[in-house]
């Protein structure tokens, strides 16, 4: 019974996974700049790969056909979401601060850049 | 139960196909670098997570250690090509 | 189920023509850069589908990690843009 429970969440929670994956995609194609477009890249990168890991990961615990070595499995696959529950934050943000400081992205319609009134107009 | 997990998951992958490839529309057409480099971040990213999907399909547990290992070396790239423009930016 | 695998695989493969192509055509040396590491990505799917997750632990460090980080140092010592 209990296999049952943590199989019917764990596949719950891949396919919020595919929907999170869609929504970062739709997003990452029409969004019209770059630092709006790293809203819908974080936004990909947890929705669409911690979640779905950690789906994964109560499904082997509960799918008994694969033998012992699904606890691996399960535990690679939440040290890994965890692990990617830092990183791709960290990356994100390094991208976009190289991006702003080397001036390869413009920040076109923007009202007030307080940053570079900071500073110094530079 | 066997029987669930793979007609879901059967359901569940073209979907994700799919997804990978309008995030390849975006690193083709990407005007400026820090776009491509997004894009490809999150791609890398999404597919970690699919092959720890596929490795259930596949029966096979060992795999999933791919998925890591793909996992931390794309935030490698994005950490070199961070560190190319601000040390373009800085005049070295 | 091997029909699916199959598609997977036909998908990568042609995902890994194209970002070929357009390593070779990039005027800016740093997008080449970045579309050898989708090729790359595609392989690794391809060889995963396979069944041979030893190749895809090798594989993955040269050619995602090793080869672009070699690749920045060199585009870093010599100039970006291609004449």
């Amino acid at each position: 019974m209990i296999d049952l429970i943590l199989v019917a969440i764990g596949l719950t929670l891949i396919a919020v996974g595919v929907f999170y994956d869609f929504i970062g995609a739709i997003g990452l194609l029409r969004l019209p700049n770059f630092f709006t477009r790293l809203h819908a890249a974080t936004a990909g990168a947890i929705g669409g790969a911690v979640v779905p890991m950690i789906g994964a990961a109560l499904v082997a615990l509960g799918a008994d056909y694969l033998g012992p070595p699904r606890f691996f499995l399960a535990g690679a696959a939440f040290a890994s979401s965890i692990l990617l529950m830092i990183l791709s934050q960290a990356g994100s943000h390094a991208i976009a601060r190289a991006a702003y400081l080397s001036g390869e992205a413009r920040v076109e319609p923007a009202l007030h850049d307080a940053l570079k009134e900071r500073e110094g107009g530079g | 139960m066997e029987s669930i997990v793979t007609s879901v998951l059967t359901v569940l992958i073209p979907l994700y196909v799919t997804s990978f490839l309008i995030y390849v529309v975006r690193v083709v057409k990407g005007p400026t670098l820090p776009d491509r480099v997004l894009a490809v971040d999150s791609l890398g990213y999404d597919i970690a997570a699919f092959m720890v999907v596929l490795s259930i399909l596949l029966k096979s547990p060992l795999m999933v250690v791919c998925g890591l290992s793909l996992a931390l070396w794309i935030y490698a790239l994005d950490i070199y090509v961070a560190k190319f423009l601000e040390a373009r930016e800085m005049g070295g | 189920m091997e029909t699916l695998f199959l598609f997977i695989a036909t998908v990568a493969a042609l995902l890994s023509v194209v970002a070929t192509y357009l390593a070779i055509r990039a005027r800016d040396m740093l997008s080449a850069v970045i579309f050898s590491a989708v090729q790359s990505t595609a392989y690794a799917i391809m060889f995963y589908i396979f069944m041979a997750p030893d190749i895809v632990l090798v594989y993955i460090p040269v050619s995602v990690g090793v080869l672009p980080a070699v690749t920045i140092l060199l585009i870093k010592r010599t100039e970006r843009y291609e004449r």
